[in-house]
């Protein structure tokens, strides 16, 4: 449908004057090539929320290597949720691997809350969970793929001037999963799940004008927003599915 | 005329480019060292005295790669193994001594139960070449024997690590092989710290002591 509807917008604006042609690669740019599409799935299972000398961990899924979440994803998930006035206790990542070592990484990590609490039967692991504070452990999922692309920029240079000409499209979709484990009563706190797609597009004529939709940075704050009220808010939060296309 | 003169002259230019990004790639190696603190592993000690014999060979393991159309790769690995073996055996067992060769002598013999001898078997990694990957990967095999005091292999037990960073600029490729490389080692120090005592080997060697 893409494809087709991008050739028949280019193949009538060929036979376009330059400033028209501009225009009209400008505009089709806009309007066709950038879009986005959200979708948020919140369910909690609890109403246990963050105290107030209690922190939160977030960690990667790293046991499949396709479709681990990537370490600027956690980052910025963990930023955003310690950022500001309302910011929560989070503890770094890095740190807690490293402080319950070896049992967080790849082969190690446990896959379930029943794996989880046969863990903290060890009473090193156990005193090591209780002095790092860690109230809510929050499992990543996912990943940021470009699942389709097409489109032609041709550019050429020569002693008297050089310069672009096409239209170049791609789409992007974060998919990712968070998963909250109550560390406290050793139970599933619940999920929230996040599809976003971005279709970005560059129009050329001379100059290329990249008008990019990033969903992986739409969906670190769809997400981290939705954390923050999940982790924070005992009754009144709602679950079910949020949709919104712009 | 004045056409066939641009085109002359654009050749040239060409010629020029080919020539000193071949020099450039041909003659940057980057060098990366890989250098980190290793965690020590949150496990119960075993009733075991091990000595641990680490080669020369282990501690100043380089590994070489010419990776086409990028660079030569040199990427030094012995001061990363030492530091992970010396955090590694330390809380795996109730006590640890450095040993320089096999077998031991008759005093040492008296005092330890066994000798570790880790190896780096091998070790790959994969670079992106083109824009759309965001991955660098890392894959490494380390051979850890187990000998009696007398010199004798009880087991040998192939551990392998997988470890993936992401690129975060285009220049980034070094530091995202050092990042990797530290994932795939703490890999192999996970399982060798979980599943050493549960090697069919080591198990019975352990019930016999």
């Amino acid at each position: 449908m893409w494809p087709y509807y991008s050739k028949k917008c280019l193949s009538t604006i060929r036979t376009m004057a330059p400033r028209t042609y501009l225009l009209a690669l400008i505009s089709l740019g806009v309007l066709c090539g950038c879009s986005s599409t959200s979708r948020i799935e919140p369910y909690k299972q609890t109403d246990a929320v963050l105290g107030e000398d209690e922190r939160i961990v977030i960690l990667p899924r790293r046991h499949h290597a396709s479709h681990e979440a990537e370490e600027s994803f956690v980052d910025c998930v963990s930023d955003g949720l310690a950022r500001g006035d309302e910011g929560l206790g989070v503890h770094i990542s890095t740190a807690f691997e490293d402080r319950l070592y070896p049992w967080f990484e790849p082969s190690t990590a446990p896959l379930s809350i029943d794996d989880f609490s046969e863990l903290m039967k060890n009473p090193n692991i156990h005193e090591q969970v209780r002095l790092s504070k860690v109230r809510f452990i929050v499992w990543l999922d996912g990943s940021t793929d470009r699942i389709a692309s097409g489109g032609a920029i041709s550019c050429a240079a020569s002693p008297y001037g050089a310069g672009c000409m096409g239209l170049a499209w791609w789409e992007d979709d974060a998919r990712y999963d968070a998963t909250v484990w109550d560390v406290l009563n050793l139970s599933s706190a619940g999920t929230i799940y996040a599809d976003y797609n971005g279709r970005s597009a560059m129009p050329a004529l001379v100059i290329p004008i990249p008008l990019v939709v990033r969903p992986q940075a739409l969906a670190c704050r769809g997400l981290t927003e939705q954390l923050k009220q999940f982790l924070t808010t005992p009754d009144g939060y709602e679950p079910g599915p949020e949709l919104s296309a712009n | 005329m004045q056409l066939m003169q641009i085109r002359a002259y654009w050749r040239q230019v060409r010629l020029l480019l080919v020539i000193l990004t071949s020099y450039l790639l041909g003659g940057c190696a980057p060098v990366i060292l890989v250098s980190t603190e290793f965690p020590r592993p949150l496990v119960e000690p075993l009733p075991i005295r091990m000595g641990v014999l680490l080669d020369e060979e282990l501690l100043t393991y380089e590994y070489e790669e010419r990776i086409p159309q990028q660079a030569t790769y040199i990427i030094q690995i012995g001061n990363a193994n030492a530091s992970m073996m010396n955090q590694l055996f330390q809380p795996m067992f109730a006590a640890v001594e450095p040993v320089n060769e096999l077998p031991l002598t008759e005093i040492d013999s008296s005092r330890i139960d066994g000798v570790l001898n880790p190896e780096l078997d091998r070790y790959e990694f994969d670079v992106p070449i083109g824009q759309s990957d965001e991955f660098v990967e890392v894959w490494m095999q380390y051979l850890l024997r187990l000998y009696e005091p007398n010199g004798e292999l009880i087991t040998e037990w192939p551990v392998s690590g997988y470890g993936k960073a992401e690129l975060m600029r285009t220049a980034d490729r070094t530091n995202a092989i050092g990042r990797a490389t530290v994932l795939a080692m703490r890999e192999v120090g996970a399982v060798i710290a979980t599943r050493f005592a549960e090697q069919p080997e080591v198990e019975y060697w352990l019930q016999e002591r």
